[in-house]
């Protein structure tokens, strides 16, 4: 006892004078939630959806129980922070996992602040409920001011399948879910609109291809929720007129990309992934699952206002308002009509058609859609040579029979988007154009994409180019060396992958500590794949230079290629892997290990 | 000393002036608002579209009148008091200023951060329309974030239509850079003093100025 006593002085005395020591307990379990008109069982933190807000003081010694009370093994992964990667919480890469009856001990420093969040790394508990948001306060004061603050965290939960039967589902067809499969009675709208034959043609084209344009998304039905409530539950925060509001938006969903706005009320971006970036006034803000957005909003009306945070496949909507007081509600807007993928989401409309390898396409690796529209077969020849698709309309008058002759095996992603940002130069733009309040393109999507971001009230929509650190990491150096991760898959057999090989089949990607690498992301599938690195920024190259944002989790639209630098600062290994649930589950995830060089170490 | 002194806006002054028409045809009291001694007491918002920024060409002396509205240019002799104004990224210290009607005070400003900061002394109104200017400064490259383009500032539109961020009410400062203003506040009304560069009012670099 006595010594003991002496240890834990010894400890006090020892300990920087800075340093705090926080402790915290968390216990996984089950309960039941109600966000679908009945009693459904969840795994929970602390026994709610989503777990606590997790509030930690940067400079911070965490100490975090995470105890199991399932029957099965469980884990918890810090998303986002920077930290030991035997703290990181990946079951098989970074500890065992945590067994049932037992406690793990996490101890990390909290070395950054910012909006983050936290769930479980095993098996897909995560997505039946094992999720919440955390929050590290800075050190220094902030660039930026606000009266009050809410955590927003936006989540999707199934009512009719478990994780594991969505998964088997989708093996068995990967358009079980694909509610806004075109019908016949579709195909006669279609036809009135666009004629018998185009229509005939684009119903051809796409059977051919054993694709659907409406593949956005791959699984829905989800019940969309804002902080553990549905639409109907109404989550609601309170204002006073006038006061400055920070929403800490988090996307904890398991598949669901999220449109967020706030009718009525400007809303400035202040921070991404944690890191703060240059304050940016937008109407519109789109988050790709596990990203962070935090955004100021200042309403100077005694009125309510509504969150809306639309599916990006326009398939439902999580909701709740911001109000003077409690039950007072705003208007909720309609649902935007369906988006339909394009020939550009499939990488058609750029780069040097004559080069494509059609292969790829029989393989679901590609999507198409409205632009095949007016297509017809057999009856045009595509002109030898370059063919640049700027946009979806070249593609009329191509000859679909060429597509099928493993030409097309050139094709370059890598030249589109990226280079557009580089060097952007607005000043270099005409006045005519920057007056007129025509939203621009976002060069993160292919263009003619049927992605494309655009604001309901036709105002501005977040673009990753518009995203500035604040104050960069990292100094700025050239990358000494390019891996290229190419996003792949086999839809028809729901299989993802990472340049084509999937998880279990794959060697680990094997960075040597302190170099600066590049990773180029070629998205040759039909989704929009949000890839998240563990203990380790991605810094994103969307043409800021030094100001380059660092993000932990990078959204990649089909047919695009996004590129961006990793400082390998972080020795040990770390998860790689698509944010989508049942990508990652499915094989779009791979092993990353940063390793000294022995030179190194006998220094 | 004030940086844009002498820089000559050659962005969309046309639009702008396009803008200014549009909303002058959409509000009998705007049409007034470039005339000497109009009374701006009643003006309805967007009426304040143009204070703040001086638009050379169409410029008579006097021609701000709601200039007068909020106050006027001081003359060093009559000084009472200084405020010492820092500006950081993206604050201001202190965080609001009281002052008294009539009296004529000595702003000190310093630019501490390490982007471009503005301190501007208006109504609400007035700096949400600066701020849309601003924004087009921006897009234009006359105004990068850490920095004045003199290069941008400086090409002549050639059409006789010009713009001068030169009103004695605000002044652009580069990081590390320091100046001042003299404003004379003369009677009791709602100001705020604010940075219009794009997002810095939004994420709170702004405060009241209360007039006692």
């Amino acid at each position: 006892m006595r010594r003991l006593m002496l240890a834990a002085l010894a400890a006090i005395l020892l300990a920087p004078a800075t340093a705090r020591a926080g402790t915290y307990d968390l216990t996984i379990g089950k309960a039941a939630i109600d966000v679908a008109g009945k009693d459904q069982t969840a795994m929970t933190i602390n026994g709610s959806v989503p777990g606590p807000v997790l509030r930690f003081k940067e400079g911070e010694d965490l100490v975090i129980n995470v105890t199991n009370t399932l029957g099965e093994d469980t884990s918890i992964h810090w998303h986002g922070l920077i930290l030991p990667y035997r703290q990181d919480g990946v079951p098989g890469i970074s500890f065992p996992g945590i067994k049932p009856g037992e406690t793990f001990t996490y101890r990390f420093p909290a070395q950054q602040a910012g909006t983050y969040w936290y769930h479980s790394h095993s098996g897909m508990q995560e997505a039946i409920g094992m999720y919440g948001a955390l929050v590290i306060e800075p050190k220094m004061r902030e660039p930026f001011r606000y009266d009050r603050e809410y955590v927003v965290v936006l989540s999707d939960w199934h009512p009719d399948d478990s994780p594991h039967e969505i998964l088997s589902n989708l093996k068995m067809s990967a358009d079980y879910y694909n509610y806004q499969q075109r019908t016949l009675s579709t195909f006669v709208e279609d036809a009135r609109k666009m004629g018998f034959g185009p229509a005939l043609a684009d119903r051809m084209a796409w059977g051919d291809m054993r694709m659907m344009p409406s593949d956005i998304a791959d699984v829905s039905g989800f019940v969309l929720l804002m902080n553990g409530k549905n639409p109907e539950q109404n989550w609601t925060g309170l204002f006073k007129p006038g006061e400055r509001i920070r929403l800490r938006f988090v996307n904890a969903a398991a598949m669901t990309f999220f449109d967020v706005r706030i009718p009525g009320l400007k809303m400035t971006v202040v921070q991404a992934d944690g890191n703060n970036v240059r304050p940016v006034p937008v109407d519109e803000f789109r988050i790709a699952v596990a990203e962070t957005y935090d955004v100021i909003v200042r309403p100077t009306e005694n009125k309510a206002y509504t969150l809306f945070a639309e599916s990006m496949a326009r398939t439902g909507h999580a909701r709740g308002t911001l109000a003077p007081e409690m039950g007072l509600t705003a208007a909720v807007p309609d649902a935007r009509p369906a988006q339909f993928l394009t020939m550009a989401d499939m990488g058609m409309a750029h780069g040097d058609m004559a080069g494509m390898d059609h292969g790829r396409m029989d393989q679901g690796k590609m999507d198409h859609g409205s632009m095949m529209k007016g297509m017809e077969h057999g009856a045009m020849k595509m002109p030898e040579g370059d063919h640049k698709m700027p946009d979806g309309s070249m593609m009329k008058g191509m000859d679909h029979s060429q597509m099928g002759q493993g030409k097309m095996k050139g094709m370059d992603h890598s030249q589109m988007g990226h280079g557009m940002m580089k060097g952007m130069d607005h000043g270099k733009m005409g006045h005519g154009a920057m007056m007129s309040s025509e939203p621009k393109d976002d060069p993160f999507y292919a263009p003619g994409s049927g992605l494309m971001p655009k604001a309901a009230n036709g105002g501005k929509f977040l673009s990753y180019a518009d995203l500035k650190a604040f104050r960069p990491l990292y100094p700025e150096r050239e990358s000494t060396r390019v891996i290229e991760v190419r996003l792949t898959g086999n839809m028809e057999r729901y299989v993802w992958s990472i340049n084509d090989v999937k998880y279990s089949d794959a060697e680990p990607i094997k960075l040597k500590f302190g170099e600066r690498v590049r990773f180029k992301f070629i998205n040759e599938t039909m989704m929009t794949h949000p890839m998240h690195l563990h203990g380790m920024w991605q810094i994103l190259d969307n043409g800021s230079g030094k100001f380059n944002p660092a993000k932990h989790t990078i959204s990649i639209a089909p047919g695009t290629t996004v590129e961006a630098d990793i400082e390998a600062d972080a020795e040990g290994q770390w998860a790689f892997h698509c944010h989508l649930m049942y990508h990652m589950a499915s094989g779009m995830f791979r092993k990353v290990v940063v390793e000294r060089e022995t030179a190194e170490i006998a220094r | 000393m004030k940086i844009s002194q002498d820089f000559t806006f050659r962005t969309s002054i046309r639009s702008t002036a396009v803008a200014l028409a549009v909303l002058a045809a959409a509000s009998p009291a705007l049409a007034g608002s470039g005339q000497p001694g109009h009374g701006h007491g009643d003006m309805p918002k967007q009426g304040h579209m143009m204070e703040g920024m001086k638009m050379g060409g169409h410029g008579a002396p006097g021609h701000h009148g709601a200039m007068a509205a909020i106050g006027e240019p001081g003359k060093p002799a009559d000084v009472t008091r200084t405020i010492d104004i820092t500006m950081q990224d993206n604050f201001y210290e202190p965080e609001e200023i009281t002052v008294q009607a009539g009296e004529t005070v000595r702003f000190r400003i310093i630019n501490k951060g390490t982007l471009l900061h503005e301190f501007g002394l208006g109504t609400t109104a007035m700096h949400a329309a600066h701020q849309k200017q601003m924004m087009v400064m921006m897009e234009h490259g006359m105004i990068e974030a850490d920095r004045i383009n003199p290069e941008k500032m400086k090409m002549d539109h050639g059409d006789g239509h010009m713009m001068k961020h030169d009103d004695p009410n605000s002044i652009l400062l580069e990081p590390g850079k320091s100046g001042e203003i003299i404003w004379k506040f003369t009677k009791p009304m709602a100001l705020e003093f604010a940075c219009n560069i794009p997002g810095h009012y939004e994420s709170g670099m702004m405060g009241p100025v209360r007039i006692k």
